[in-house]
């Protein structure tokens, strides 16, 4: 698989204080890499850094197997990007802003209907832009990304604004990019739902460090299941299970397993009320993906 | 580059730029115009055109400084409000050629004040003294005078303008030129020429002469001293604001 970006210890300090901290990012061609983390987390410092609007402090970039620094011109011309909020001129029209980025990337009519198309525009695209809802200034942010159909799409928190129907419109158009027009999609976000439900790769990323990286299976591969269960009489059942070789954690008032097969469980079963334990509990739990990014972020901290 | 130019001026669409230069130099020439009639019925003998010229040499300093802070502000500020710069730069577009679009414009909208000034000076001088011919030199010398003074405050004021987002103070800092622009006739000619503003009147093709107790207009020269050092600071500024905004962190 082609590497669309690749950036290796990118590091940016603000005024002494770290905010990127040698970040090693991998986006492959065709891929949906959700970059996510909680707000202040260095996710758009990092976009930013790949777009040339902010210079790293430290480290490289390569997109589209060049070096950023000696090619940016090459490099942007074939990236589009919505970074924070959308950018407008409000006392233009929908199809005026369209017409100025037309003029920047050189491209045909065609395309920029396309694009206005694609976003659902064309019937508002002669409203002047103050005039619109925020959702449509979001929708105009991504027709003007998408206006030159690039390589590399950069988005920054897409859904900022947008209410659940637009949310669902935007993640929709989101997913069938690569299939459709083959362009490799970057979108950061705060929340897992949507990159649990778009991505194909994610990088987390915590207080300007990359806590992992990889494809959604292998997120989803920490993802494992554990057997905890409750017995009337648990300091009896846990010497038992000891005599058994079996390994085990105790929390509160449950036995927790983990690797558990379904005929071990059946056996312990059948063990303990052989021994005259009752068995009141046994189940199984799985730690959703919250519960991983929770534990990968650290707990105290909210999303 | 051209193409920075043309979108500069396609961005200005509903802006209302050019009414607000016309009506806001439509007052200075009226202003102007009443100031020399009455002067005029007063000195009949008068010669018609130096005495316009300079007068409205002198009003540009209140007012040019003001329509150039308003129109720098206009041009840059429509960037900050709708989150553009950081869309014009992930777009491949030079952050030099920006600032250099930006600045150009800004002059071609000044240009536009100072043509309609000229031509304004040349009806009301055909209509106070019929048999007058047009000195063509003069006008355009008055052109170029007042276009230079603009391009160094001009340049100044896109700097400030840019790296101060409060538009507010790019604003009262041409208010504060302007006052400097029409009080600095009063201050002796090594300090006025420290007063950027000041040369409206500085650099106008005529200018006021005391010889025995009274008041003479007369045409000057530029030298060639006066007309390098306002190039350099052109230059200076123009630079000084240019790198400084290509170094800003969007």
């Amino acid at each position: 698989m082609n590497t669309i970006v690749s950036t290796y210890n990118l590091s940016k300090y603000f005024n002494g204080i770290c905010r990127v901290n040698e970040v090693n990012l991998t986006v492959y061609e065709g891929d949906i890499y959700g970059f996510l983390g909680p707000n202040g987390a260095g996710k758009s410092t990092t976009l930013k850094m790949l777009l040339g609007l902010i210079k790293p402090t430290k480290g490289n970039m390569v997109i589209f197997s060049k070096n950023f620094n000696k090619n940016r011109q090459l490099i942007l011309s074939q990236t589009g990007s919505l970074i924070e909020s959308p950018s407008y001129y409000e006392h233009l029209t929908g199809l005026e802003n369209m017409r100025i980025l037309q003029r920047l990337r050189n491209v045909s009519n065609k395309k920029v209907q396309e694009a206005l198309h694609i976003v659902r525009l064309e019937k508002q695209q002669n409203k002047l832009v103050k005039h619109y809802s925020l959702g449509m200034k979001q929708r105009l942010g991504i027709a003007m990304a998408l206006i030159n159909f690039p390589k590399l799409l950069i988005l920054d928190e897409p859904t900022n604004g947008l209410d659940p129907n637009g949310i669902r419109e935007i993640r929709e158009l989101i997913k069938s990019l690569p299939q459709r027009y083959g362009i490799t999609v970057l979108i950061s976000t705060h929340l897992l739902s949507e990159i649990e439900q778009i991505a194909t790769s994610v990088g987390i990323i915590n207080d300007g460090n990359l806590l992992f990286q990889g494809s959604m299976e292998q997120l989803k591969a920490k993802n494992k299941a554990y057997i905890s269960i409750k017995t009337q009489d648990n300091n009896l059942a846990k010497k038992i299970l000891l005599t058994e070789g079996y390994k085990f954690k105790q929390n509160n008032d449950r036995l927790i397993f983990e690797d558990l097969t379904d005929s071990h469980i059946a056996y312990l079963n059948k063990l303990f009320i052989g021994q005259s334990i009752d068995v009141i509990r046994i189940e199984e739990h799985r730690k959703s993906l919250e519960d991983i990014f929770l534990e990968l972020t650290g707990k105290e901290r909210s999303l | 580059m051209i193409k920075a130019i043309s979108l500069e001026f396609f961005k200005l669409r509903r802006k209302k730029i050019f009414l607000m230069i016309t009506l806001f130099l439509g007052c200075e020439i009226l202003w102007a115009f009443m100031s020399v009639s009455i002067s005029l019925s007063r000195n009949p003998n008068s010669p018609v055109w130096e005495s316009t010229l300079t007068t409205i040499a002198s009003m540009n300093g209140l007012f040019l400084p003001i329509i150039c802070a308003i129109v720098s502000s206009r041009i840059c500020d429509m960037e900050n409000k709708g989150n553009t710069w950081k869309l014009l730069i992930s777009s491949n577009l030079n952050r030099k050629f920006i600032y250099a679009a930006k600045y150009i414009c800004s002059g071609t909208l000044l240009l536009y004040g100072v043509v309609l000034q000229a031509f304004a000076i040349t009806i009301f001088t055909i209509t106070k003294s019929s048999t007058v011919i047009i000195p063509l030199s003069l006008i355009m010398r008055f052109i170029g005078s007042t276009m230079l003074a603009s391009m160094v405050i001009l340049a100044l004021q896109q700097w400030i303008t840019l790296a101060v987002k409060n538009q507010a103070f790019a604003l009262c800092f041409g208010m504060i030129g302007g006052f400097l622009g029409i009080v600095s006739d009063f201050f002796p000619e090594t300090v006025r020429r420290t007063v950027i503003w000041s040369y409206y009147t500085g650099l106008c093709p005529v200018k006021y002469y005391f010889t025995n107790g009274s008041l003479e207009l007369i045409q000057q020269n530029l030298g060639l001293g006066m007309l390098t050092a306002v190039f350099l600071l052109i230059i200076i500024f123009y630079i000084a604001g240019s790198h400084h905004f290509s170094r800003q962190e969007i």
